[in-house]
């Protein structure tokens, strides 16, 4: 089922990658540049998942996951971080802010794909 | 990460360390370092802030593709070197590039779908759709190009290399490279 998903990185070549990835299963997707874009962008445009990434300017992609785990609406909304971190400390730090999923890039589509069904299906059981 | 570390000269200023990286390899540095590589049709772009005087380069194969180490793809080369950048304090709104590399080395005439030509249109338009300055760039031709990036001060020094003995390493590497096996990132889902 065609969900609203926000993503947050600071590749506009990334957005591409992942934008294109979604809307082949028929997602409508919200772009952000950095935290700070998403975090606005996540209150003028509910959406469903958030796939955001680690490293960016003005605000990284943990304290996104913290703001908008603090936010009511975006409580139990699926967060996923799609980054090249894949160190286990800064995975832990995702999971203790309250990331659903940790992908490390690069991604392959389909798996990007199967891991957004995942978690829609779960929150939506 | 493929990067191999070795005691360079001493400088005016005292020691600079060298780190030599190859294809896949990612080397950022907020102390000055010298990034070193050896290119064939492969790209290096070397990116620094000026600003915090933090500098990195990246050395990769191909565009895209779903196979082997992911820093041999341009787009997640890209990614990693500003990653790694920005985690030492760099900030991608005042990064420039220099961009080196796509070279005509397997003894094929310079075309448009070759791929020294794919990398170079690649990095020019990643560049721009990420709104990164290019500033200097030495790319194409038919010989391989020694660089040599100063992370310090932003600056590049650059040789090409004729002698064929280098030219049938850089093939025979690049070949290698291009056979390796798939490898995607990981995926965890927690709750």
């Amino acid at each position: 089922m065609p969900a609203t998903i926000l993503i947050a990185d600071d590749s506009r070549t990334v957005r591409d990658m992942v934008r294109a990835t979604l809307e082949a299963d028929h997602h409508t997707v919200v772009e952000a540049a950095d935290g700070r874009e998403a975090l606005a962008a996540a209150e003028t445009q509910p959406a469903d998942l958030v796939i955001t990434d680690v490293n960016m300017p003005v605000m990284d992609g943990l304290a996104l996951v913290r703001a908008l785990r603090a936010s009511p609406p975006y409580r139990f909304t699926p967060i996923l971080v799609l980054t090249t971190e894949h160190g286990e400390d800064v995975k832990q730090q995702g999971r203790a802010a309250g990331a659903s999923g940790w992908l490390v890039k690069p991604f392959d589509p389909e798996c990007l794909r199967q891991a957004v069904r995942r978690v829609l299906t779960r929150v939506r059981a | 990460m493929s990067a191999r570390r070795r005691a360079l000269a001493t400088t005016g200023t005292g020691t600079t360390r060298e780190v030599t990286i190859h294809i896949g390899g990612v080397h950022a540095s907020r102390e000055p370092v010298v990034v070193r590589t050896l290119l064939g049709s492969c790209i290096s772009v070397c990116l620094w802030d000026p600003d915090r005087l933090v500098g990195g380069m990246n050395h990769f194969l191909l565009p895209s593709g779903e196979g082997g180490d992911p820093g041999r793809f341009g787009v997640h080369a890209m990614d990693r070197l500003i990653g790694a950048m920005m985690k030492l304090g760099a900030d991608r709104r005042r990064v420039v590039a220099k961009v080196f590399g796509g070279a005509h080395v397997l003894d094929m005439v310079e075309s448009d779908l070759g791929v020294p030509q794919r990398n170079i249109a690649f990095i020019r338009e990643f560049l721009d759709n990420d709104g990164i300055p290019l500033v200097a760039e030495d790319v194409g031709g038919y010989q391989p190009r020694d660089v040599r990036f100063e992370t310090g001060n932003g600056r590049v020094r650059m040789r090409r290399v004729g002698a064929a003995r280098a030219q049938a390493r850089l093939v025979r590497t690049e070949r290698q490279a291009t056979a390796a096996a798939p490898a995607f990132g990981t995926v965890e889902l927690w709750n």
